[in-house]
């Protein structure tokens, strides 16, 4: 797949986020997944990086930087290696979009304590209710141009 | 000429917009016609005062004895379909136009229902329209001016409940298909529902699960990229299609059984009927995507399941226990299946399937955990009896797990990748890692739902899956 790429982001960064954000958000595709309202933390350890994504609706309305602590008060988190993130990325940029063994399910199964996280069982079942919409949002990471820190 | 009739303020600017006199206002009025009527006649595009005129004059002229004159078309048309000539006439008498009779009795309306509604008018003109309205219903005392504006997810069933209409009582007092808010009237029939306690169905999370259902909804026919399908080894073919042949039966079911107990349920928790009528959408949409993969690529259908877990759904006698069988230990296992059929998807046709379909499992665990969590908050002291559910419904599935060896070595090919004793071996090993999954997820749904002491008491053959140190943290407690 190929793709105009206007915008430039450093991963894991606010910016980063934020530049998917801005694209996902004007998209009709990812409207027309349906409505999405949930807390993702997002962690990537051996950076000590944090952040929480909110979806509110049809869009996500807010990504901020975060502490371990806050990242993990969320419905769930999204936790690997970054390795496995640079991993991620880097397959969804080459193929458009995360290929059959890198989708957000696959990684969650081929990690005994799970890719998505959760202190609750209920609140980590979000990860299922609303999978598609949290693939289409790291699919778009194809659309920009990633560095890694 | 009949006594000038007050002309209503909104009927009047009409008039005058559309260049009637008034004078031919207030001669229609006295000819009886309802001000709403002139109104909406007047509002009709091509109405002029010339035409009007002609009209109430004819009007004016039959009234007073005049005779009524049947165009020659709607004679032929009105004989055609058996309608009698007198009924003809009494219906120009009352004002109807030609065109329009002849468009009602071209589109099926029978001489008798006609003449019903002719009895009616005719009795209407005569006593005084008024005299035969009976506008008491206006004044039902329910709560009105009611006015909930759209959110960032639209005018969601969730949102309207504001005032008295967020009211919704722990039992409901009727019998009937009163929706809830409206005003009852005396003498309607029971219907014979058997859930009037909010604790025997209600989940916090219906009205939401149920906008999410249809916000959230998909179409297998054009969703799915059917096109990226290829060829597979027969033994692979053969084992994508009796998962497909299981999940066809297990939508087919879930969907009887829901479809069983929404009669079941009073009018006063409609959040949960329209969930579970989602739900039961969902579940056609299952049965519908699994046996067009069955079918798309050149296999078939497979063998069906032993089915003794049916028991254990169908067989329930109370809703929460259909529920807990259903949607918390069925859902949990049916959702392993569906991540086995992704995490070994051949193609992205396969694994989009999967990935919506397990956001439809989702929200089905997601009312069975809320609705179990709103159940024993009220019904503490029915713990047990939660539990009786859980043993029986975990023992009949042990029992089908063992017999549906077509099940299980069906996924075992495909997390070995094929047939050889290496690989089968190697599925095996995978097979036993996604039940342990399996199990993790079911007792931490259980948990959120109030049940923490479930990983204590579940079924001795399942106990193996039990993470260790959850086993440690309860033994130390």
């Amino acid at each position: 797949m190929t793709q105009e790429v206007k915008t430039k982001a450093s991963f894991p960064s606010v910016e980063w986020f934020n530049a998917i954000r801005e694209i996902v958000n004007g998209e009709e595709g990812f409207k027309r997944l349906g409505t999405c309202d949930s807390t993702v933390g997002i962690k990537v350890p051996d950076k000590g990086k944090f952040y929480v994504m909110t979806f509110e609706a049809f869009e996500i309305s807010g990504v901020r930087e975060t502490d371990e602590m806050a990242a993990e008060d969320t419905d769930f988190w999204l936790e690997i290696s970054f390795a496995k993130w640079k991993e991620m990325i880097e397959n969804i940029k080459a193929n458009g979009r995360a290929d059959l063994h890198h989708t957000l399910n696959t990684i969650d199964l081929e990690v005994p304590e799970g890719f998505a996280r959760s202190n609750d069982g209920y609140r980590r079942d979000a990860f299922y209710r609303f999978n598609q919409t949290y693939q289409y949002f790291f699919d778009t990471s194809a659309k920009i141009d990633t560095t890694f820190v | 000429m009949a006594e000038a009739s007050p002309i209503p303020e909104d009927l009047a600017q009409v008039a005058s917009e559309k260049g009637i006199p008034i004078e031919l206002i207030q001669r229609a009025l006295a000819l009886g016609f309802p001000p709403d009527a002139v109104k909406g006649q007047l509002s009709m595009p091509g109405v002029t005062a010339e035409a009007a005129e002609q009209f109430i004059g004819e009007q004016e002229r039959i009234r007073a004895g005049g005779e009524v004159t049947v165009p020659p078309e709607l004679a032929a048309v009105a004989a055609e379909h058996n309608w009698p000539e007198s009924l003809i006439i009494r219906a120009l008498k009352l004002g109807a136009q030609a065109d329009f009779l002849m468009n009602q009795i071209k589109a099926g309306i029978a001489a008798e229902q006609a003449e019903n509604f002719i009895n009616r008018q005719e009795q209407a003109r005569e006593v005084g329209l008024a005299a035969t309205l009976d506008l008491r219903w206006m004044h039902v005392p329910t709560e009105w001016g009611v006015r909930v504006r759209p959110g960032k997810k639209g005018l969601t069933v969730g949102a309207i409940n504001v005032g008295t209409y967020a009211d919704i009582p722990d039992v409901w007092p009727y019998r009937t298909e009163m929706p809830r808010g409206a005003y009852p009237i005396a003498g309607v029939p029971a219907m014979g529902y058997s859930i009037y306690e909010k604790a025997e169905l209600w989940a916090e999370n219906s009205a939401d699960l149920y906008e999410e259902a249809i916000q959230r909804r998909w179409r297998p026919s054009s969703d799915i990229p059917w096109e990226t399908m290829q060829d597979l080894p027969v033994e692979m073919e053969k084992a994508v299609c009796q998962v497909c042949t299981w999940l066809c039966e297990k939508a087919l079911l879930a969907g009887d059984v829901t479809g069983k107990w929404l009669p079941e349920m009073s009018y006063g928790y409609h959040e949960v009927k329209l969930y579970l009528a989602s739900a039961a959408y969902d579940y056609a949409h299952q049965f519908e995507v699994a046996r067009k993969r069955a079918l798309s690529n050149g296999g078939g259908m497979g063998l069906q399941s032993p089915g003794y877990f049916h028991r254990a759904v169908i067989d329930a006698r109370a809703w929460t226990e259909a529920s807990v069988a259903l949607h918390i230990l069925d859902a949990s296992h049916t959702m392993m299946v569906l991540q086995i059929g992704e995490y070994t998807a051949h193609n992205e046709a396969e694994s989009q399937i999967y990935r919506y379909a397990m956001q439809d499992v989702a929200r089905q665990i997601a009312y069975g955990v809320q609705h179990l969590k709103f159940f024993l908050m009220k019904y503490h002291e029915r713990r047990a009896e939660i539990h009786n559910y859980l043993n029986k419904s975990e023992a009949l599935f042990l029992y089908e797990d063992e017999r549906d060896v077509p099940l299980r070595e069906a996924l075992t090919i495909l997390l070995g990748g094929g047939i050889s004793p290496e690989l089968m071996a190697d599925g095996h090993r995978k097979l036993e890692y996604f039940r342990a999954r399996f199990v993790r997820d079911y007792l931490a749904r259980l948990a959120s739902a109030g049940v923490p002491e479930r990983k204590t008491k579940i079924h001795s053959a399942l106990r193996k899956y039990v993470p260790q140190e959850v086993e440690a943290a309860t033994a130390a407690a």
